[in-house]
């Protein structure tokens, strides 16, 4: 018996080493690149702005010199509604992009998914080769694309004279932003819900039609169900970083164009008021977390249907 | 952002072999010229991106045998921030007037030792004794931008509107004819301070309630505007998009050698409102930090001589200080109120201060509302 025992304990303690081994090195990637810039963020929200850009030092023996702990800054953020407007704006934003990019994204994964096997790999490659040049160049040819010289532009104007309408401008405007945000994360769309159709067994869609179903009813009840979690992964996959995105709406948006990555990004260094801006990037932090959650809990949801 | 220019050069090897050749050569080389009394005479300078002629550099290293290293900054903020993180070994800067103060408040400057600079006499009178650095101590006048007006002179003639006024960015009954063809520099400071201007008050005033009088009255111009934009607007103006901005000198300078240089039929023109306007006032400082004070200073006196001062206004257009230097500048760009305002609109001028933290979150959720509404 004892020997057996020595066994089993030695075999679970083996387990639990190699679970350690596996889960360690994420957790300690997570551990230093979020909860720690995280608790420094928390403690940088309670500072004073540093007079010269930065912040006040914690502890100062000198008089005058401001220096330790407050509520201040987070009294200021909810002093003003206009705040959570920037924040309602920003979430409205990345929710339109990411619907967007489902409507387009779907159907070209679709396609993919069903080409025959030889072109999937070229067709995934097409996807992606955009990522081959800076992103920031990519937005800047938009600005070409939607300037009021470009073919685009000319052509809605000449269509708009027709009626009478006065011209429209493209470019700086919600609508460049909205375009510029699609484009760059479209991929980001794609790929997953690629990566979920290919895996759909054909079989099933042979047994639904032998069932009688027609070919809509093969989809909504058959391959759309199967894809929910692409579509949840792709959506957290682009609704979260355009939640942040401040570099788009600085080059194509107009002059009511501020979403909170502009905001955040503005406190630290336009206005050096670092207090602030990670009260905010604290908010959306959090804001971030609860829709995680959210995707995480549709997403078990999901799998009733698989 | 200051206007930027990159000279890149580039040789191209034909082959492989001549490649091996020349590295070896160069190494070679490399090893024989560089003894360590040459090493030595470095001296280090944190300036703005495209703020010195080449030209200038060249000279002064044959003069005093000596390398100029520089690196670059695009902002204010940038370079304090870099300083404050820590940096160090930087002989020169060339702040602006309230970065200059904020850099003398933290005690990281060396007083300049004026016997070594005979040439200091060539700066003009009027830009000396700066509420930034009193009895300049610390600084030497280098250029300066001043934030004005920027118009395309064909479609100015062909809409007729002012451009002697302020007015021509706020006022809806001038904008109605350029709606979508305006912009205005996305930044805080310098809006804010164009429409306090407008309204009669100084660009430096503080109280909230002449900030909200101009922030209403941006808030009534926006719609006609097509962006807030500090970088991109020397384009859109050059392509002929934009025929209004509200932009530095030396940009519209830029954008109107762009024009003429890609032949379209237009200038680009610049003019000061009446109203006044927004002046930066760039100084050489010497950085505590810096090895090299005895290069520093002599670099300070080369850069004090008509000659060399005259070449950065004949590259970028900017605002110089400098008496001497008049004989040296291109006419044409000499005769530009723009580039040398007159004693009367001097007057009108004014530099910015630096705003407390209380006063700077203010305007930041001015700032903010502004970009809301």
């Amino acid at each position: 018996m004892a020997p057996e025992m020595s066994e089993k304990t030695q075999s679970s303690r083996a387990t639990r080493l190699a679970r350690w081994l596996v889960s360690g090195p994420p957790l300690l990637f997570l551990a230093v690149f979020f909860l720690l810039p995280s608790a420094i963020m928390v403690l940088a929200s309670f500072r004073y702005p540093g007079e010269f850009g930065g912040l006040a030092p914690l502890f100062s023996t000198v008089p005058g010199v401001l220096h330790g702990l407050t509520f201040e800054t987070y009294q200021f953020f909810f002093s003003d509604i206009i705040y959570v407007q920037v924040f309602l704006k920003s979430f409205l934003v990345a929710l339109a992009t990411t619907l967007i990019c489902l409507l387009l994204a779907y159907p070209l994964a679709l396609l993919i998914a069903r080409s025959p096997k030889k072109s999937r790999d070229l067709m995934v490659l097409l996807v992606i080769l955009p990522f081959a040049s800076n992103f920031l160049v990519r937005v800047y040819a938009w600005m070409i694309l939607l300037g009021p010289q470009a073919a685009l532009s000319q052509a809605i104007n000449a269509v708009l004279a027709l009626f009478g309408l006065t011209p429209v401008h493209l470019l700086f405007s919600p609508f460049a932003v909205l375009v510029g945000m699609v484009y760059v994360h479209l991929p980001f769309m794609v790929l997953p819900l690629y990566t979920n159709l290919e895996k759909h067994d054909p079989m099933l869609l042979d047994a639904a039609q032998d069932c009688g179903a027609n070919a809509w009813q093969r989809f909504w009840r058959i391959t759309f169900p199967l894809s929910m979690p692409g579509i949840l992964s792709g959506a957290a996959l682009v609704f979260i970083p355009v939640l942040g995105m401040f570099a788009i709406p600085d080059i194509l948006g107009g002059t009511g164009d501020m979403l909170i990555g502009n905001l955040i990004k503005e406190q630290f260094l336009g206005t050096r008021d670092w207090p602030f801006g990670s009260t905010l990037s604290i908010m959306l932090t959090l804001a971030v977390l609860a829709v995680a959650w959210l995707a995480a809990r549709l997403g078990r949801g999901g799998k009733y249907y698989a | 952002m200051k206007s930027k220019k990159q000279i890149s050069l580039r040789q191209d090897c034909c082959t492989a072999g001549l490649c091996r050749t020349l590295g070896v050569l160069a190494g070679l080389w490399f090893l024989l010229s560089f003894t360590p009394a040459h090493a030595e005479d470095v001296l280090h300078l944190y300036n703005w991106n495209n703020y010195i002629s080449d030209a200038t550099i060249a000279r002064f290293e044959a003069e005093c045998g000596c390398r100029v290293v520089q690196d670059y900054y695009s902002d204010n903020e940038e370079m304090l921030a870099k300083l404050a993180a820590g940096a160090t070994g930087y002989d020169l800067i060339v702040p602006t007037g309230n970065a200059v103060e904020a850099l003398i408040r933290q005690q990281v400057l060396r007083p300049l030792d004026k016997t070594r600079l005979p040439n200091l006499g060539n700066i003009d009178p009027a830009w000396l004794n700066t509420p930034f650095d009193p009895g300049n101590r610390y600084s030497v006048p280098y250029a300066y931008t001043i934030t004005l007006i920027g118009y395309n002179s064909e479609k100015q003639r062909a809409l007729q509107f002012p451009v002697d006024s302020w007015a021509v960015i706020f006022e809806p009954r001038y904008l109605e004819k350029l709606k979508g063809r305006v912009t205005v520099l996305d930044s805080q400071r310098e809006l804010l301070a164009a429409g306090l201007k407008y309204l009669g008050y100084s660009a430096n005033d503080t109280d909230e309630a002449h900030w909200k009088q101009a922030r209403d009255l941006i808030i009534r111009a926006k719609p006609y505007w097509a962006a807030f934009n500090a970088s991109s607007y020397i384009k859109e103006l050059t392509v002929g998009n934009i025929w209004l901005v509200h932009g530095y000198s030396n940009d519209i300078f830029q954008a109107d050698l762009d024009a003429q240089k890609a032949q379209r039929g237009f200038r680009i023109l610049a003019s000061i409102p009446k109203e006044g306007a927004v002046l930066a006032l760039d100084s050489l400082v010497l950085h505590k930090s810096g090895p090299r004070p005895d290069l520093a200073h002599r670099f300070i006196n080369f850069m004090l001589e008509g000659r060399n001062a005259a070449e950065l206004t004949n590259l970028i257009g900017s605002g110089n200080p400098n008496r001497a230097a008049r004989a040296y500048i291109r006419p044409e760009i000499a005769a530009s109120a723009a580039v040398f305002p007159g004693a009367a609109q001097l007057t009108h001028l004014e530099m910015l201060r630096d705003l407390d933290r209380r006063q700077r979150r203010v305007l930041s959720r001015i700032w903010t509302e502004i970009k809301l509404r």
